[in-house]
């Protein structure tokens, strides 16, 4: 990685150790929160400014977000999967295959909604427990193996879907994806207390330090006795386990659970993921950031909705955003004078994407 | 000495595509058995038409993965190709020769702009072509204004279908298939470009020390790969006649062309890449989705063949790989 | 080079001239606020050596770039046969037959050998459409090769190359290339004794053709064998320069360390006990060793000597529980731990500090107190799963003074720690786990002379509070320093054993040629 006249990073900090650390103590957020902060309440602002009716009162507010929760619900869970470096593509068939096995068992079987429910949780465990051992056992890379682990989890909930897609759920689980206790949707019930658990899972507890290990070197962390397979298993099951509930929120959202329901969810989640800092090669990231880039990327997409423009637009606001956000805070990263001087010394020179070392 | 060697050796760097013809072979002659309809003329050319389009995009893709990246947003570029020329040349009569240039000019562009964005902003490519997905999906929706191609000039059908000359029993596009394949061929084995692309998919900085303009040569892999993709667009569109807003997301055409070229023998990681490999990949994938309609399989499950395929031959690759690596180091 | 101008070049570099001379004048650098070079001069000519000589961190590799343009100077300039030149890119410096042999050359895995070798500079044939020209590459390549006399199969995948040998294909490369100047960038540390042998041997040949070399060392017994002419760096100043004449190995290492040496002592002091730490019987890992059989008990340390390659790390390594165990049978204590995986023998009390801290030992991009935490979890106080902050904190507190591992703050990241440092760390990680049993890794690899005494007393301090520990080492001069005991692997197999005195920088190099003939006697045998 020479590049003519740049300061080698290496130089520097090997040679003499001067560089002033930034003390990660005094900032309870770091520089790419503090972005995505400023980036919601821009947001937030903007709308309400721009969008006559994007803010109607905060009841309003919180129940637009049931639109959105459940691509924040599948973000958690795929974020976990990234940490480690991995990727996870079958998270939407995996939702759309729980929601229309649930629906079955309540409506084929006449089984209780709630109980399918939890064997609906307990199948999401089992595709992602799936995904993670053709990974580990046949040794395939994370996104050729969910992407045939995807198609195939796609034709089973065609198939187990059959002619006509159960709907008409009971209320009281329709509830779960259209209803509200006072003026707190229960969709944000639910997401709330599971970012706070996802949070500290990856941020306190042995478990998120050994994922961000693993996630930024694999062999350190072998050699540091850390059981490797053991981390994956349980990001890959909780990847699965995540977009369940997303599946089970949105069959409950439509009451009726369709094949293809789940479709929308992965570029979206995934650009959720990598705007909220989550680094696409592993380790690096916060799960405060992907929180939220839900919050952000879930309103601006209502605001754009309010303010009449149509889905695609939407859409490919979404992308630019991805893009230039990735595009922003790579910049700012790499020292240098001039903005023009630095796009040309980038284009000349190689940059680090997809050239790590085996 | 002689031809048992040759076989072997043969058998050694030709492995891959050896094994294709081979499988493919066996199952067309065991659902001939089967279902004599399926060895039918008919069928076999069906077979053959249905697997040019994803060749193409496939085509791209090998040389995109070979330089160690990934390029999600062939399949909006498809569709925009088609719905760009179908909707001209249904309402205007655009003739062929400038839908051509068009769709090639419209692959050039935005794949230019894809790897613009990966070498000069230093973005992953995975994440660069996920946002370009959304993007050029959204052109094609602008573009199109809901409506839709259903009627082409009959020019454009028989590119998509016809014959050159009537002796000459090949469709079309497989000519222009086979064409584009050997000028690939020549662009990765014999040219500098070739070389110094798979040259930056082994070791970017090494690359880079030996002299190599990378960011160049990424751009212009990109660029390649957005002209091959938006190239299938319009050979989809005189193939199908038709054009929708979904055309190659909805058949999500960008994992098929990843999933072909892996299968094709060109690794994930780059560094060496199958040309044949993948045209006969997606030949095999076009011949187990036809075998499926024979068995009576429903629809529903072809996907589900085409991940069980993914993951056997991707498994395969990799246990010979593994064994070819160990025996070169004995 | 634009995109443009690179597709239009005709191919590799200008012609061969004799006798070039090239220079250095007056060569400083600053990355930032820090200083690397000042004023420095030296001579690099044709049919000559130039060993550049210096400590981590004095300056030599800086100046190498430099010489190569992969950097530019801040101030002076550099001169080919009195003309000056300025270089923006390696290939500008191939462009003017200067060519730079990288310590660890960059693997093209894919490609084939005589691919790698022409990778940027592909000749081309036809004249109306230019295609690669495969023919002339293979013979071109073999050509070269066969002038170096090495024996290595053109077709063969680069990944299936050793670093000795990619050295010396990239030695061909600077040869097809036509350059005249060839620089080494401290070529000998990952080789073997005899593949350096090889590669001295090819280097003499080229200066004897009039090439002008030059490499990078810090090992005074290779400097003296193979330079004509040396310069000795420290701090990024020029302390010595003269030719080779004017130096003996001990003021060539006092120039360099900048003080006077002692010379190699050994400990005063045994620490060994009569309880037995661990017993090994019959090991084996095929292909990397057989029936290797030897205990330690507590407060010893055993060195293990041996050649690069020669099995002593996958030994720990399978002791560790990385590796598995063909046959053979491992003890701690009393206990049986064959085939017990890694972590759990961290809670037993083993621990293993790897060779290569950048890809074993140590996450770079994560502080010094999560690194030191990394090897046990376990230990830092927990409520509800949660890890206590302030509680690793204190664990990181402690280890920072104990190791005196200098940072600014507990937070910083491996990266803006110095080699040293980070070794230091990644000895805190494992040490603070307070094991009965270590193993350490080439343990000052990488690391400068006086963080190596430290060292050393950090492990002559855990033998006396009773560890058993195994140092693997290539210095032998480290085995001598700390080893109650040293055994000699080679090939997989214990060939020797030394104790107490008879520990000597020849004994256990000796051992290593014993080994060799050992051999040589064996093949002798299977011929006969």
């Amino acid at each position: 990685m020479s590049r003519p006249d740049a300061i080698p990073a290496s130089a520097v900090r090997s040679e003499a150790n001067t560089v002033k650390p930034f003390n990660r103590r005094h900032f309870p957020l770091d520089g790419w929160e503090m972005t995505l902060v400023v980036l919601l309440v821009l947001v937030l602002v903007g709308f309400s400014w721009a969008a006559p009716g994007f803010y109607d009162g905060m009841p309003d507010l919180l129940s637009m977000a049931e639109n959105f929760l459940p691509f924040g619900f599948v973000a958690l869970g795929l974020s976990l999967v990234i940490f480690t470096g991995g990727i996870d593509l079958s998270v939407s068939t995996t939702a759309s295959l729980t929601a229309v096995v649930v629906a079955q068992l309540w409506h084929g079987f006449g089984m209780n909604i709630w109980v399918a429910a939890g064997i609906g949780l307990l199948l999401g465990a089992l595709l992602g427990a799936i995904n993670v051992l053709v990974i580990i056992r046949l040794k395939i890379e994370p996104l050729i193996a969910t992407l045939a682990t995807s198609f195939i989890y796609g034709s089973i909930a065609t198939a187990v879907a059959g002619n006509a897609p159960p709907s008409g759920f009971p209320d009281a689980f329709n509830a779960l994806g259209g209803g509200a206790l006072g003026i707190l949707p229960y969709q944000l019930l639910l997401f709330v207390p599971l970012c706070l658990g996802f949070w500290l899972l990856v941020a306190r507890s042995a478990y998120g330090r050994k994922l961000v290990m693993v996630g930024y070197n694999r062999e350190v962390a072998l050699y540091s006795g850390i059981r490797v397979e053991r981390i994956l298993v349980v990001a890959y099951v909780l990847s699965g386990v995540m977009a369940a509930v997303a599946g089970l929120v949105l069959a409950a959202y439509y009451s009726a659970a369709r094949p293809d329901m789940g479709d929308p969810l992965l570029l979206a989640t995934l650009t959720m993921v990598v705007l909220g800092g989550v680094s696409i090669f592993g380790g690096e990231g916060t799960m405060l950031g992907v929180i939220l880039a839900v919050f952000i990327l879930g309103f601006l997409r209502q605001g754009m909705m309010i303010a009449g423009f149509s889905d695609m637009v939407t859409t490919m606001v979404t992308g630019a955003i991805l893009i230039t956000s990735i595009a922003v805070k790579n910049l700012f990263n790499k020292r240098g004078t001039g903005l023009g001087n630095q796009l040309w010394a980038l284009l000349r020179r190689p940059e680090a994407t997809g050239s790590e070392p085996e | 000495m002689g031809t048992k060697d040759d076989i072997e050796r043969v058998l050694r760097r030709r492995g891959r595509e050896v094994a294709l013809v081979g499988v493919t072979l066996a199952l067309v002659v065991v659902l001939g058995i089967l279902q004599p309809r399926f060895v039918h003329l008919e069928n076999l050319r069906f077979m053959l038409l249905g697997s040019v389009v994803l060749s193409l995009v496939a085509l791209g893709q090998t040389f995109v993965i070979a330089m160690r990246g990934i390029d999600l947003s062939v399949a909006p570029l498809l569709g925009l190709s088609a719905m760009v020329c179908g909707l001209l040349a249904q309402s205007q009569g655009l003739p062929l020769w400038i839908a051509f240039a068009l769709s090639l000019g419209i692959g050039v562009v935005l794949g230019a702009f894809n790897g613009l964005l990966v070498s000069a902003l230093s973005i992953p490519p995975i994440v660069v072509t996920l946002g370009t997905y959304s993007i050029y999906s959204g052109f094609i929706f602008i573009y199109s204004q809901g409506t839709q191609v259903f009627s082409i000039p009959a020019a454009y059908g028989h590119l998509g279908n016809g014959y050159l000359v009537p002796w000459l029993p090949i469709p079309i596009p497989v000519l222009v298939l086979l064409v584009v394949l050997a000028l690939c061929s020549f662009l990765l084995g014999y040219t500098r470009f070739g070389r110094a692309l798979l040259a930056v998919g082994n070791n970017d900085a090494a690359a880079y020390n030996a002299g190599i303009p990378v960011g160049g040569i990424r751009i212009a892999v990109y660029a390649l790969s957005g002209m091959l993709a938006s190239f299938a667009g319009l050979m989809f569109l005189c193939y199908t006649g038709s054009a929708t807003v979904t055309a190659g997301t909805g058949d999500h055409i960008e994992l098929q062309s990843i999933a072909v070229a892996l299968v094709g023998g060109t690794p994930i990681n780059g560094g060496r890449g199958n040309l044949i490999g993948t045209v006969l990949g997606s030949l095999f994938l076009s011949v187990v989705l036809t075998a499926l309609v024979f068995l009576r399989v429903p629809a529903i499950w072809y996907s589900a063949g085409e991940g069980l395929m993914i993951l056997a031959t991707v498994q395969a690759g990799l246990r010979r790989h593994r064994a070819r690596d160990a025996e070169a180091v004995a | 080079m634009s995109f443009a101008q690179w597709a239009a070049s005709p191919g590799p570099g200008v012609g061969g001239h004799e006798g070039r001379i090239y220079r250095a004048c007056n060569i400083g650098k600053r990355f930032g606020p820090v200083t690397v070079l000042r004023d420095v001069d030296a001579t690099l000519r044709a049919g000559r050596v130039l060993t550049i000589m210096g400590e981590n961190g004095a300056g030599k590799s800086t100046l190498f770039k430099i010489l190569a343009g992969q950097l530019r100077p801040t101030s002076g300039h550099i001169e080919l046969d009195g003309q000056e030149l300025s270089l923006g890119a390696p290939s500008a410096a191939h462009a003017h037959g200067i060519y730079l042999v990288p310590q660890e050359p960059m693997l093209m895995p894919e490609l084939s050998v005589a691919e790698m070798m022409f990778v940027g500079h592909m000749p081309t044939s036809g004249r109306f459409l230019k295609r690669v020209d495969w023919r002339a590459i293979r013979s071109r390549a073999r050509a070269v090769l066969d002038a170096l006399e090495l024996d290595i199969g053109i077709d063969r995948p680069a990944k299936t190359l050793s670093i000795a040998q990619l050295q010396l294909v990239e030695c061909a490369k600077a040869l097809l290339h036509e350059c005249r100047v060839i620089l080494f960038d401290e070529p000998t540390s990952p080789l073997t004794a005899h593949e350096v042998e090889t590669l001295f041997g090819i280097m003499r040949r080229l200066a004897g053709d009039g090439y002008t070399l030059s490499f990078i060392s810090h090992r005074t017994e290779e400097v003296m064998e193979i330079s004509d002419d040396i310069v000795v760096l420290r701090d990024g100043r020029m302390v010595g320069a003269a030719e080779r004449g004017a130096f003996d190995r001990a003021s060539l290492l006092s120039l360099m360390v900048g003080r006077e040496l002692r010379t190699v002592s050994r400990r005063t002091k045994s620490h060994v006990t009569q309880e037995l730490a661990l017993s090994v019987k019959g090991l084996t890992h095929e292909p990397s060793f057989r029936d290797v059989d030897f205990s330690l008990r507590r407060g010893e340390i055993l060195g293990l000597a041996g050649l690069i390659g020669a099995g002593r790390t996958e030994i720990a390594e399978t002791i560790f529980g990385l590796r598995q165990v063909d046959r053979g049978t491992v003890k701690l204590g009393n206990t049986d731990i064959t085939g017990v995986p890694s972590h759990d023998l961290i809670r037993r009390g083993v621990a293993y500090v790897p060779e290569d801290r950048g890809r074993h030992g140590a996450v770079l991009p994560m502080t010094i107190t999560e690194n030191i935490t990394s090897s046990r979890m376990e230990r830092v106080r927990q409520t509800a799963g949660l890890m206590s902050r302030g509680h690793e904190t204190e664990i990181g507190a402690k280890a920072v003074r104990d190791f005196r591992i200098r940072c600014a703050g507990l937070d910083q990241t491996l990266l803006e720690l110095s080699g040293g440092n980070q070794q230091k760390v990644v000895f805190a990680k494992w040490i603070s786990t307070e094991p009965r049993l270590v193993i350490l890794d080439e343990p000052t690899r990488g690391v400068d002379v006086g963080a190596k005494e430290e060292i050393y007393e950090l492990i002559d301090r855990m033998a006396a509070s009773g560890t058993a520990v195994v140092v693997i080492s290539s210095e032998s001069e480290e085995l001598v320093r700390l080893c109650d005991r040293v055994l000699c692997i080679y090939e997989g197999r214990i060939v020797a054993e030394l104790a107490g005195e008879e520990i000597t920088p020849q004994s256990v190099t000796a051992s290593y040629v014993g080994g060799s003939q050992a051999r040589d006697a064996e093949f002798e045998k299977a011929g006969a």
